[in-house]
């Protein structure tokens, strides 16, 4: 780690209190929504349908089918909008980084660990951005199946081999949380890696 | 580094996140009781928001050979009722200017048509069906709506209810089914007489249907599942 034990440590530079609510309320948010989807999940599993294997109580919200649906749809809008002040704020922040080929300029060409460490880290919570826009443009397509038809129509590339495209809008919209689990994981361990405790109470409100 | 005196030690976080997590997951099943009050609180909005989605014209429809039968489930509250298609009245009641009680024949007698939509259940699955019958905007412009009906109540054989707002209920692909897949339609699927819609999710697809009664507001009865928790709207 970067920071030197012997020299007394500098006070922590808290992120500015909007910027840490804002992390706070997203990590609510997906917590939120994956727990209500797995309650949806439970009524009848993607693998197996009525007979398939639900998930553990523990994990799930809402108590039953429509206290789920409760929270998922409940939440729906807030999770949209957080997304996409997440996304405006990081196009207008990274915009000239990402466009200069920064941080995969970064991986390809340098050698420096830490520098190549926060460039896997930007990436990380790029690829998180992506796999929650997805599972946004999934979830859509099948909140309104009949009105956004054409939403669904894109979902339908396996039906020569015989998966309906309710089935894969089904399959994708779980995957997002395994996805998002694995970049969570990610997320946590490289932000530990590049900043250490220090940075993580920097973020926490 | 951190002195005793930090309240928030490496030490001290750690414990506290290795404590948290099981408080946060305690707190989720405390959380279920919420769910209904997130409910209250945003599905007027959500519900205003798919009203205003919804078209008033046909939706595409599936090809008849994307038709799959094994796929439909069958849910019923209580049971399959037994009804004797000869004695089977549809009643049209309420704010209508002439009341009627129509036979099959009668339903016959209007234009058919057929739908081949996906059936969309609350529980996640769907499946993709034929549903073919009159419309239920010729059935109610039978019996002359007033301009002052805005939702349909409909009930069925097993005691089954729904409401429905009238806009759903004139939509050109609303059909009243008496027919499934290019057979007539089997008692455990609603015989002699269905809803089938693309737009509404299964739960409100009445099966069974015998009564339709016009009304100017909705009702305390809103549903079966609706009076237990589940959205009204319900558009797909």
């Amino acid at each position: 780690m970067p920071a030197s034990t012997k020299r007394p440590m500098a006070p922590i530079r808290y992120a500015p209190l909007w910027t840490r609510a804002f992390h706070s309320f997203n990590l609510l948010v997906i917590l939120l929504m994956a727990a209500s989807g797995l309650q949806i999940y439970n009524a009848n599993p993607v693998f197996g349908g009525r007979g398939g294997a639900t998930v553990p109580e523990l994990f799930t919200l809402g108590g039953w089918l429509a206290g789920g649906r409760d929270w998922h749809f409940g939440v729906m809008g807030l999770y949209a909008a957080n997304l996409g002040v997440w996304i405006g704020l990081l196009i207008r922040q990274r915009h000239q980084r990402l466009a200069a080929m920064g941080d995969l300029g970064t991986l390809r060409a340098s050698s420096n660990t830490p520098k190549r460490r926060l460039a896997v880290h930007r990436l990380v919570y790029t690829l998180m951005l992506i796999v929650l826009g997805f599972s946004l443009i999934t979830g859509l397509a099948m909140y309104k199946p009949a009105q956004f038809w054409w939403l669904v129509a894109p979902f339908s590339f396996a039906e020569a081999a015989g998966h309906d495209s309710w089935q894969v809008l089904r399959v994708c919209h779980l995957a997002t949380i395994p996805a998002i689990a694995l970049l969570l994981g990610a997320h946590v361990v490289l932000s530990w890696r590049v900043g250490g405790l220090r940075l993580w109470r920097s973020m926490a409100v | 580094m951190a002195t005793p005196a930090d309240p928030l030690s490496r030490r001290r976080s750690l414990g506290l996140l290795l404590g948290g997590a099981p408080a946060l997951l305690l707190g989720g099943c405390a959380l279920n009781g919420v769910g209904e009050a997130v409910g209250t609180v945003t599905q007027p909005l959500n519900e205003r928001i798919e009203a205003l989605l919804q078209g008033k014209g046909k939706l595409p429809e599936f090809r008849p050979s994307q038709v799959d039968p094994a796929a439909l489930l069958i849910n019923s509250f209580n049971g399959t009722p037994e009804i004797d298609p000869g004695g089977y009245r549809l009643a049209v009641a309420g704010l209508v200017s002439r009341p009627q009680r129509l036979d099959l024949t009668a339903l016959a007698a209007l234009p058919q048509h057929q739908c081949v939509i996906r059936h969309v259940c609350v529980e996640g699955w769907s499946a993709v069906v034929a549903w073919s019958g009159p419309r239920l905007a010729d059935v109610l412009a039978l019996a002359g709506l007033s301009p002052l009906a805005g939702y349909v109540f409909i009930e069925s054989a097993d005691q089954y209810y729904e409401s429905w707002d009238l806009a759903s209920a004139l939509h050109p692909q609303t059909l009243l089914a008496t027919h499934m897949n290019g057979a007539p339609l089997p008692a455990a699927n609603g015989a002699p007489v269905r809803l089938a819609t693309p737009i509404k999710l299964g739960y409100k697809l009445s099966k069974w249907v015998t009564g339709l009664k016009l009304m100017a507001t909705l009702g305390d009865r809103r549903g079966y599942w609706e009076d237990q928790g589940y959205e009204w709207f319900a558009g797909l």
